[in-house]
């Protein structure tokens, strides 16, 4: 008995030992290299851009250490939901849309008055940057200004011996007649236009009724008869052969890297997409791309593009690091170095000296997508209203009973009914 | 504590590590040992503590990641928890919001259907996968080995992946279609047909109850198939009154198990819908509704209440079906 006391104390000191040791190590860690974790979504190339910006910004800042999290856009808010709910949040943390006011209304990110010395805003386009502020408290910062329109391959056309549209002038229904033409003489496999249904369309497409998704005091705005007029062309579309068959929508539908889409694949006419995913799209099918303006829009009351911030670089508020965070958040949006590799992949920056600076090293595939944006940001509408908080949904319930249109397991207007009914308990 | 282990020789409860010498009850123990028994009952305060200690990374393991957190559920299902603010309690509102839930009928509409469907089927195939294994052919541990495979691997995510894209327009299955002229569709992309894909999935998993079965197989005595062959039985009667009700037993214990692993569905579901549950909710299973309140809305107060509610209904549906095993399992007492 005797022995295993004096053992058991001999341990016990050894455990504490080791306890202390182990907290000395960690105190003497802080002096250390700190490490970042930053996370985006995205495709392989946009990841080898991002790696390349951190390598630039860890050469620039010796003592900080960067890991980049990526995945593609439909798993990423999983990933942080879930990531943020662990405490194990990333520091610097890609969102978009709604997500920034989502999660700083419940006080996951860093309101980033409390980092300005070190994250300079003074120089980056207004506009975009309103779009990370909610209710006065600037979350998120502006990667670069995009706008959603459509994207078109006059390789398709040409094929089918149809004319490009004149994108002043043309309407929805010069979009469904044109892309029921190319599905007609195109070869099988090849579609006029992919289903143009997601949130940003009808954002856009009601827009220009002078409704939009959302009122600027956080309430449904689209009325049940715009989705319904929207899923009756959308239907008509797919009876007719102008868009692929149901389930081949669907399926795209959980592709949505642009080298996976019909677009990406030089298989489709037309495409309802954002303008910095152009030269991804480019790239990938290996065709002259270009942008063009929304049907409709000089017939509409009003335009229903506009520009916006295309991603937003957020601080997570658990972040032991909140300075050195703030710095590679600047690094990324103010620092030419960072813009060179990045360019207009998270669109055009919003900074206008880093844009002027790498101007000059952009291909030809960005060149199409910097002209366009220039091109349009004298026509577009009122900025965007961003959704309250639950309007993060709206994408899956839009998908959901979406869906149920596409397999005609609802007519167009039961389901707008159901639509509406669903985002507003979702927003509410 | 069994006798023979404490009268084993000092070294307490190490002696598993060696054979026990002397089967022997203690009432056969030397008298020696009957003069230490005051020190004896002190060595077996001192024998439970160290088994507690050699038990304590488990009991720490069961009461942190399973005690607790269910614990915390059964919490958090009385509250609105938004995951990121505190929870804040709302007594029976989650449980009452149930009661209006479409989106809930139809994930347990979906969950029933696949376990209605699926396991019965799984079940046949593996019983009879077994009984043609069990007639003695030749590379046995071979062919074992090969359907047991899939059990193992039908949880991944790799294997999901692979039936998304095999049940895919380009897929291989419309590619096999095709050699018959028949153009198939996107099957996982269907309402129609998304769910199908994934109860032939489960029942591709026949391996693991097929295993179980060929070792119940292997205890049916030979005498009783030639009993009662020589009164005439053929090979249908031979099965239905020899190998059927002396298996049920093990029956029974794969069903039970094959229907509470098929409540839990979720990663292949989650996989081949892309986390949806899509198209048209033909895939919500209730665990990946379940996932989406949680994760997807934040919900975690109504998440936790429907884990529960689940927990009810597996609970519910197993205790039924040992109830109905006393009219059917037949134990050969």
């Amino acid at each position: 008995m005797r022995a295993t006391g004096t053992r058991a104390a001999a341990g016990l000191i050894g455990a504490a030992v080791l306890l202390l040791t182990a907290c000395g190590g960690g105190s003497d860690s802080q002096d250390g290299p700190v490490e970042l974790r930053f996370s985006w979504w995205g495709n392989e190339q946009r990841a080898q851009a991002t790696e390349r910006a951190i390598a630039a910004f860890e050469a620039a800042h010796p003592g900080i250490t960067v890991t980049g999290e990526y995945a593609d856009f439909n798993a990423y808010f999983d990933r942080i939901a879930t990531s943020v709910a662990a405490n194990d949040a990333p520091d610097v943390i890609t969102m978009g849309g709604a997500y920034p006011r989502e999660y700083g209304d419940r006080g996951a990110l860093l309101d980033l008055a409390e980092v300005s010395q070190y994250l300079d805003l003074g120089k980056l386009d207004e506009a975009a940057t309103s779009n990370g502020r909610f209710d006065g408290v600037q979350y998120g910062v502006p990667t670069g200004v995009n706008s959603y329109g459509v994207v078109v391959n006059p390789a398709v056309f040409e094929a089918a011996g149809v004319s490009l549209p004149d994108d002043t002038t043309w309407t929805w229904a010069d979009f469904e007649r044109i892309a029921a033409q190319i599905s007609a003489a195109a070869p099988e496999g090849t579609y006029g236009a992919e289903d143009p249904t997601s949130a940003d369309a009808l954002d856009l497409y009601s827009r220009q009724s002078n409704e939009g998704l959302y009122t600027p005091d956080g309430k449904l705005a689209i009325s049940a008869a715009t989705v319904t007029t929207w899923w009756e062309m959308t239907s008509r579309m797919r009876n007719a052969g102008a868009t692929p068959p149901a389930t081949l929508t669907v399926e795209l539908g959980g592709q949505p890297a642009p080298e996976q889409t019909l677009m990406g694949r030089g298989l489709s006419g037309m495409r309802l997409d954002w303008s910095n995913r152009l030269a991804a799209m480019r790239t990938a099918s290996g065709a002259p791309l270009v942008m063009m303006r929304a049907p409709s829009e000089s017939a509409g009351r009003q335009p229903g593009m506009w520009l916006q911030a295309s991603q937003l670089y957020t601080i997570s508020s658990r972040t032991e690091h909140p300075e050195e965070a703030a710095q590679l958040v600047d690094f990324l949006v103010n620092d030419p170095a960072a813009g060179r590799e990045i360019l207009t992949d998270r669109g055009i920056p919003a900074n206008p000296e880093v844009r002027d600076a790498i101007s000059g090293a952009f291909n030809e595939n960005q060149k199409v997508e910097a002209e366009f944006i220039d091109r349009i940001s004298e026509q577009v509408g009122p900025p965007l209203v961003v959704g309250p908080v639950g309007s993060t949904d709206t994408r899956s319930i839009l998908e959901r009973i979406g869906s149920d249109v596409l397999f005609d397991r609802a007519t167009p207007a039961d389901a707008a009914a159901r639509f509406v009914d669903e985002v507003t308990a979702a927003i509410s | 504590m069994t006798e023979p282990d404490r009268s084993a020789p000092p070294g307490g409860a190490l002696s598993l590590a060696s054979p026990p010498t002397a089967p022997a009850p203690a009432a056969e123990a030397p008298p020696a040992a009957r003069r230490r028994r005051g020190r004896r009952s002190q060595r077996a305060v001192r024998d439970g503590r160290v088994a507690y200690l050699f038990l304590a990374p488990w009991i720490v393991g069961m009461v942190v990641v399973t005690i607790w957190p269910i614990a915390a559920s059964l919490y958090l299902s009385f509250t609105d928890y938004s995951l990121l603010r505190a929870p804040r309690w709302v007594g029976l509102d989650n449980f009452a919001e149930m009661l209006g839930d479409e989106r809930l009928v139809s994930a347990l509409g979906v969950t029933f259907t696949y376990v209605v469907v699926s396991v019965p089927l799984q079940l046949a195939l593996a019983l009879a996968l077994a009984m043609l294994l069990d007639r003695g052919v030749r590379g046995l541990p071979f062919y074992r080995s090969v359907y047991y495979l899939p059990s193992l691997l039908a949880g991944s995510v790799s294997i999901a992946i692979l039936w998304r894209q095999m049940f895919g327009t380009d897929g291989l299955f419309n590619d096999f279609l095709a050699l018959f002229g028949v153009q198939g569709i996107g099957w996982v992309s269907h309402p129609d047909f998304a769910l199908g894909t994934l109860v032939v999935l489960n029942v591709w998993t026949f391996g693991a109850p097929m295993v179980i079965f060929l070792a119940g197989l292997r205890q049916i005595p030979v005498m009783y198939y030639e009993a009662a062959t020589v009164d005439g039985a053929g090979r249908w009667a031979r099965f239905r009154h020899i190998t059927i009700p002396l298996l049920t037993p093990i029956i029974f214990f794969n069903l039970v198990l094959q229907t509470i692993g098929a409540f839990q569905t979720f990663t292949q579901a989650f996989v081949v819908s892309g986390g949806t549950g899509g198209p048209s909710d033909a895939t919500l299973f209730y665990t990946l509704y379940l996932y989406e309140r949680g994760f997807g809305s934040f919900d975690m107060g109504y998440a936790s209440a429907l884990a529960w509610l689940l927990l009810v209904i597996v609970a519910a549906l197993t205790g039924l079906n040992f109830l109905l095993a006393k009219r059917w399992v037949f134990y050969g007492d």
